[in-house]
């Protein structure tokens, strides 16, 4: 393919997307199979699909309107509050078609494999649960389900790759393929894949994961009912799940404890035990996953997307704009993370932002800021080895403009060690944001929304009774997200980079902000 | 370039940096939502002494006009860089923040220097030797214990120690062991820690040993957690400097020579192995700020972190201000003295500073 530099970004890629239909329509059969295997996979979950597609949105809108909010309302207080109130109005709508994608049945959902129920006599069969099984076993198979079919669905988009590589790719070879072939022989790389994989699938299924939902179960537990079988009256009873919870805490002394893998005395298994609020632990944790990924995601995009501007525009410009971006990131660093989250915790206590993604949302943007200068760092000397190569030059001679030069033939070069380190530095958001909900206080992820520092938190006087799960669980769970997110940044490391053996700068960002 | 020159210019480009971060501070404190009158007032305070208020910190002149920002921001810079911090608006009212950071300023000190040397003392022998003996069982054990131990996060760490070591945990032997301490709260021996006994006329203060012994004891579970995540890069780095300088070609070069197996890897490989290191031992400082807020609060140590903590939550502003001051020329401080150290260990590397 002999583009000429001559030729706009689109007519390029215009001219591609015809050439891949033609490829696809020559020889359509490895597609269509594959293609078969998605409206399988995607039928059975239609409903779920849906759902998380319209939550993506909707964080979007809010994402989005609350910068516009930020910027404007800085200049106009009234012009904010209207932004606010467009902003708030998409998001009921978008809630509307939420749940309305909810009320279409799907395979993993609760409803079709049901673990709550009740005993219909001291030992008698079970009533509500999947297939009469007992609330554990229901549970169970609902969780090797779940992940059943994320590996299935992981291994189809590895596979669709493979598709497009053998029949549909022109070049025979690019670099990627190496990159892959590498990864193959890489034990902890792939040890850091499955833990990272295991955890998103965790976040993105966290509704039908739990053993009972956020919703009843923590948010208003006094708005829901359960029926469980009274041993002492012999007979079915009623009961709201709040006061249920009131009566399965674990609160270490006495018979005040709800372990791991145990029922309470309303029917009800609660595979990490409960809270000191009776509530379910694994629910909890499902549901602090989801927010801490949400927030890592969201800030490594952020602090990425800050770094690659930053790296671009001073490896292609140097001299002043790199001096001034030097100071600024210098400037940034100068001040401990955490010490900073804090006073941006504490400044901005009470204000709608701290509303958006229970609060998240502004330390996301903080984790942006605070981040960005290390990752900078860490691609600004791959930024500056590619600004000085012979075909940047050349294409600052054909009078190529700076953004297009940056974006075709400097980022691409770039962009493989920012998910390095953005992957390691990921661990140490998440290390710090359950810092911050652990400090409490109006700081971190606003209660009664699930976060791991909170729970830690509860558990904290409980360490060394029969309670210790509250604690040492969500703790477990951050240490090995933790490592296998590090886990995960080595292997792609050694793929992308088989000469550079670990060591320097990135193991100290890796620890990250701290806590 | 003459080294002093060297220092001299990057201490002048210290001076920018510094300055950023106070006006990032003071961005955060003063440009936020935050109401300062709301802070020390509550919510629904007298306007008249609300006024008065506002006059005594500087947010209104005497007659009531509002000061301009710029002017506020110029006074928060000079007052903050002339460590003129002002006084304590909640925590202590009325109390001078500098005073305040000083009393506090010990026990701090006390834990960071111990757990910057627990990390060093641990994390290198162990880095050695998992780079040393690479590919064995021993590597093994030590490379992914740094790897978990890092991955954890301090403040979990803190809280499972704490509660093993507490009255009833696994670990509650170790308050009576030897010498019988607490392990949560501020060591008193800290205050006590150079006896009544001087030496020569001019009264060189003698340590006392016991008081030592006690407040080292006291602190040390405080200091390997605030160790822990540093102590962890060590063993990580250490172990791939260690393996590289053993790859490289003067260390066959030496064996050729029949020099004897220590020397190889007291004088070349190790030394070799603190380069990168370095930066690693220097980072720990931010750990240690940033780490000192969490673990203090858990094992109740009264130094600055918990200072900060608690000035935070009630919104103190001027010992805020004053303690991110105060940790802003830390940083750069050990940002100078690692280029510095640098030039020494490795003299290729040059009086420019090192390429990033």
């Amino acid at each position: 393919m002999c583009a000429t530099i001559t030729d706009s970004a689109r007519d390029r890629d215009r001219r591609e997307e015809t050439r891949l239909r033609d490829r696809l329509l020559a020889n359509p059969e490895p597609a269509l199979r594959w293609g078969a295997v998605a409206l399988v996979l995607v039928a059975v979950e239609l409903g779920a699909l849906a759902g998380g597609l319209l939550l993506l949105l909707d964080a979007t809108v809010i994402g989005v309107t609350a910068l516009i909010e930020v910027i404007l309302g800085a200049f106009s207080p009234r012009a904010g509050e209207a932004v606010y109130a467009a902003q708030q109005a998409a998001s009921g709508f978008l809630d509307g078609l939420r749940s309305a994608a909810g009320n279409v049945p799907t395979l993993l959902s609760r409803e079709t494999i049901p673990n709550e129920g009740y005993k219909t006599g001291p030992n008698g069969p079970w009533e509500g649960t999947f297939l009469g099984l007992q609330p554990a076993v229901a549970w169970a198979i609902r969780l090797v389900l779940v992940y059943l079919y994320a590996a299935v669905v992981f291994y189809w988009v590895y596979r669709g790759w493979l598709v497009f590589r053998d029949h549909y790719r022109q070049v025979d070879w690019t670099p990627r393929d190496d990159v892959v072939d590498r990864l193959r022989d890489h034990r902890w790389g792939q040890f850091g894949i499955v833990v990272v994989l295991v955890f998103v699938t965790m976040a993105l299924f966290a509704p039908a994961l739990g053993p009972t939902t956020v919703e009843q179960n923590i948010q208003s537990p006094y708005s829901h009912e359960i029926q469980y079988y009274d041993a002492e009256s012999g007979s079915v009873e009623t009961v709201y799940v709040g006061d249920a919870n009131f009566n399965s805490k674990s609160k270490g002394q006495g018979d005040q404890n709800v372990g791991p893998m145990t029922y309470d005395d309303y029917g009800r298994f609660h595979p990490f035990g409960t809270l000191t609020n009776g509530r379910d632990l694994f629910t909890f944790s499902v549901a602090g996953a989801r927010i801490s990924m949400m927030i890592g995601g969201l800030s490594i995009v952020l602090a990425s997307l800050l770094a690659v501007i930053a790296s671009m525009t001073s490896a292609y410009y140097k001299g002043l704009v790199d001096l001034v971006t030097i100071l600024v990131a210098d400037g940034i660093t100068s001040i401990p993370g955490l010490l900073l989250l804090l006073m941006v915790g504490m400044a901005f206590q009470g204000h709608w932002l701290t509303g958006v993604l229970h609060g998240g949302f502004l330390y996301a943007v903080t984790f942006g800021i605070i981040l960005f200068p290390s990752l900078w760092r860490s691609v600004r000397g791959p930024a500056l080895q590619v600004s000085e190569e012979e075909w940047i030059d050349a294409a600052k001679s054909f009078g190529q403009r700076p953004r297009t030069t940056m974006r075709k033939h400097m980022l691409p070069y770039v962009v493989p060690y920012l998910l390095v380190y953005g992957s390691m530095t990921v661990g140490g958001v998440i290390i710090s944001m359950a810092a911050l909900s652990f400090i409490g206080s109006g700081l971190g992820i606003n209660p009664p929304t699930p976060a791991w520092g909170r729970a830690i938190d509860m558990g904290r006087n409980y360490v060394s009774t029969q309670s210790w799960h509250i604690a040492l669980i969500p703790g477990i769970l951050i240490v090995v997200l933790v490592t296998g997110l590090n886990a995960f940044g080595d292997g792609i490391r050694d793929a992308i980079d088989p000469e550079s053996e670990g060591g320097g700068e990135e193991e100290a960002a890796a620890g990250g902000a701290a806590g | 370039m003459n080294k002093l020159l060297y220092i001299a210019k990057r201490l002048v480009l210290g001076v920018p940096v510094v300055l950023f971060g106070l006006t990032m501070t003071f961005v955060i404190l003063y440009l936020s939502p935050f109401d300062p009158m709301t802070a020390i007032l509550g919510r629904d305070a007298d306007p008249q002494t609300a006024r008065q208020l506002a006059v005594s910190l500087g947010l209104r002149y005497p007659n009531g006009e509002p000061v301009p920002l710029w002017i506020q921001y110029r006074d928060f810079l000079i007052d903050t860089v002339t460590f003129n911090f002002g006084q304590s608006w909640v925590v202590t009212r009325g109390q001078s923040a500098a005073q305040l950071i000083w009393e506090r300023m010990p026990a701090t000190l006390w834990l960071g220097i111990w757990s910057v040397v627990i990390a060093l003392a641990l994390g290198i022998p162990l880095g050695l030797y998992a780079g040393l003996r690479a590919n064995t069982w021993g590597d093994y054990t030590a490379s992914f214990g740094g790897i978990v131990w890092r991955a954890m996060p301090n403040f979990w760490l803190a809280v499972m120690l704490a509660g093993l070591l507490s009255a009833g945990g696994l670990l509650s032997f170790y308050r009576g062991f030897l010498i019988p301490t607490d392990v949560i709260g501020t060591p008193a021996a800290l205050g006590n820690l150079f006896g009544s006994y001087s030496l020569g006329p001019v009264g060189i203060p003698v340590p006392d040993p016991y008081n030592w012994a006690v407040a080292f004891k006291w602190i040390l579970p405080a200091a390997l957690v605030l160790g822990s995540s540093s102590m962890g890069n060590e063993v990580r780095i250490g172990r791939t400097a260690v393996l590289e300088s053993l790859n490289s070609p003067y260390i066959d070069t030496a064996k050729a020579k029949g020099v004897s197996e220590r020397v190889i890897v007291g004088k070349h490989v190790a030394r070799n192995a603190m380069i990168p290191l370095l930066p690693v031992i220097m980072g720990e400082f931010y750990l240690l700020i940033g780490g000192s807020v969490l673990v203090e609060l858990i094992f109740g140590i009264r130094g600055l972190g918990n200072l900060f903590l608690s000035a935070v939550l009630a919104s103190d502003v001027p010992i805020i201000g004053a303690l991110t001051y105060v940790f802003i020329l830390i940083l750069v401080f050990f940002n100078i003295a690692q280029d510095v150290a640098y030039t020494i260990i490795d003299p290729r590397i040059g009086l420019e500073g090192r390429e990033d």
